[in-house]
């Protein structure tokens, strides 16, 4: 699979400060890449420098295969589309003339104007004036407006900050269905690892400026450990029969935990602790949280 | 080209035009009361102390008038928070260059409407003979390009603050130093003396009869560099706006 976007030892220093730092991203085609980390972490930061709005102070980034430099970055950056921070509009225009003025510059064709304004469904507005539109509804056009000409490449930075709970899901299927209904690959980027975990099957987490993990969800699904957790009569008694049997376990307030077991070997300790009398109240199955994962990687300080 | 037209696409609404206009009409109604009931010496040199009065009118207003322009044009970028947008869709370069082309097509109607109003102002008056195209060109021409190097410095500072006070305090402030010079020297290396160093008529005013004399300058080589001066600052402050919008981080 080729990948769309390739950062190389990037980096950027504003003075002594380092804001993203030897950074090597890889975003694969038809992907949906979830650009994760907590607020601050240099997510911004490099999406703008792979749009070219920030120079990196080293580094090098290869867009569709072939290495941006100011050049190509406008050619390069043609068969992109790409919504940063908060939407750009010019709030004394309608909507659909603020989609004119992008669509002139993209010199794409006009139909696609009416096709992404119903995409994201502002077509009922399209007349109104974006000055006064509701904060999702500004989203929403920024979205379209980055979608037209359906580039084979997408940029979110935080598309679904300021929309109300609809208004995010919303946002998420349709950033889902992109790469599967018009073959576009998307990079977004969130501090919400649920949001990321919804809608990527890419995720590249960033932390002060480091890529701590960069891989499929799945694989970061896989580092989720797995334990057994009992809660049983008598906590030390039993603790000492699981050791004979060659199991270690931890205690965790009233719970004892031990690594995730076959079924036919659950079942014979559980016959032991009851013909030593412990009585067994509780057996669960306990997984290591995304959340926890991540909190892991990015350090416990960090922001959700 | 494309970018110039959506330059005049994105200020559809925002009045600039009618801005543009509401301070022609108060130079307009400046020279009316200015004009009113001319003495017949007037009349003689009607043409070209037209010349020489429009000269004052835009070295004492178009800092400001062209500050609010200037802003006009900028503001929209700040407001809509389009300078990141509109940087991945077009070279930076491309995009300032339009910006001032539109700003110097605006200033060019300004202008034109300005000569063709006053000139009919002085046949309304019943002026003699008839205004000299090579002076009135020649004029004008200057105008544009005192009128282009102030715009430019004005586009300069507009796109630097996103609060347009400073620009326009900035264009006001301009006025203000232009009514000094006009007191204090027949030349300047300002850009806001750059009107009054270009006016190609002259005045002297004899106070024992009340009457001013105008004539055709005679520049001396001092006087020329001033003029001169007008397109050197035309050529910074385009280099300085493109650089500076060219290197700007988001």
């Amino acid at each position: 699979m080729q990948n769309l976007i390739e950062t190389h030892n990037l980096t950027k220093r504003y003075g002594k400060a380092l804001s993203v730092n030897t950074l090597n991203m890889k975003v694969p085609s038809g992907a949906v890449y979830g650009f994760l980390g907590p607020n601050g972490a240099g997510k911004s930061t490099t999406l703008k420098m792979v749009l070219g709005l920030v120079k990196p102070s080293a580094g090098a980034i290869t867009l569709f295969g072939s290495p941006m430099d100011e050049k190509n970055r406008i050619r390069l950056l043609a068969d992109t589309g790409s919504l940063i921070e908060s939407p750009s509009y010019y709030g004394h225009l309608s909507g659909q003339e603020n989609l004119h003025i992008i669509q002139t510059l993209k010199g794409c064709a006009k139909s696609d104007v009416d096709e992404v304004l119903k995409i994201v469904r502002l077509t009922d507005a399209k007349n109104k004036l974006a000055g006064h539109y509701s904060l999702g509804m500004k989203q929403r056009l920024g979205l379209a407006a980055a979608l037209l000409g359906f580039p084979k490449l997408l940029i979110l930075d935080e598309p679904t900050n300021g929309l109300d709970p609809a208004g995010i899901q919303e946002m998420r299927e349709l950033i889902c269905s992109l790469p599967a209904e018009y073959g576009i690959t998307v990079v977004v980027s969130s501090h919400l690892l649920s949001e990321i975990d919804q809608m990527a099957d890419h995720v590249g987490i960033i932390r002060k400026g480091e890529l701590v993990y960069q891989d499929t969800l799945a694989s970061l699904h896989a580092h989720a450990k797995e334990q057994l957790a009992l809660r049983v009569s008598h906590t030390s008694l039993a603790a000492d029969l699981l050791r004979k049997e060659g199991i270690e376990t931890t205690q965790e307030e009233d719970y004892l935990l031990l690594p995730m077991v076959e079924d036919a070997l659950a079942a014979k300790l559980v016959r032991h602790l009851l013909e030593e009398n412990i009585s067994l109240y509780r057996m669960e199955k306990r997984e290591t949280s995304l959340e926890d994962i991540f909190l892991t990687l990015t350090g416990k300080e960090s922001s959700l | 080209m494309k970018t110039l037209q959506l330059e005049f696409y994105k200020i559809k609404r925002r009045k600039v035009w009618f801005s543009m206009f509401a301070m022609l009409a108060v130079q307009l109604l400046w020279g009316m009361w200015s004009m009113r009931s001319p003495k017949d010496w007037e009349l003689a040199s009607g043409w070209m102390s037209l010349l020489y009065f429009l000269t004052v009118l835009d070295g004492l207003m178009m800092p400001t008038i062209l500050s609010v322009l200037a802003s006009r044009l900028a503001d929209i970028e700040h407001k809509g928070n389009t300078y990141k947008q509109l940087r991945t869709l077009r070279p930076a370069g491309s995009l300032y260059h339009a910006k001032a082309l539109c700003g110097l097509v605006i200033i060019t109607v300004l202008l034109a409407s300005q000569a063709a109003f006053f000139i009919l102002l002085g046949y309304y008056h019943g002026y003699e003979g008839n205004p000299d195209p090579r002076y009135y060109l020649l004029s004008y021409g200057l105008k544009l390009a005192c009128d282009l190097c102030l715009f430019l410095l004005q586009l300069l500072l507009s796109m630097l603050f996103a609060n347009q006070m400073i620009a326009l305090v900035a264009g006001l402030g301009g006025s203000m130093v232009a009514l000094l010079l006009m007191f204090v020297s027949h030349y300047s290396f300002l850009p806001w003396g750059g009107n009054l160093n270009a006016s190609i008529v002259g005045m002297e005013w004899d106070e024992a009869s009340r009457i001013s004399t105008y004539y055709y300058r005679c520049y001396s080589p001092v006087e020329i560099a001033s003029v001169l001066s007008i397109f050197v600052w035309i050529a910074v402050f385009y280099a300085a706006g493109r650089v500076l919008f060219t290197h700007r981080e988001e």
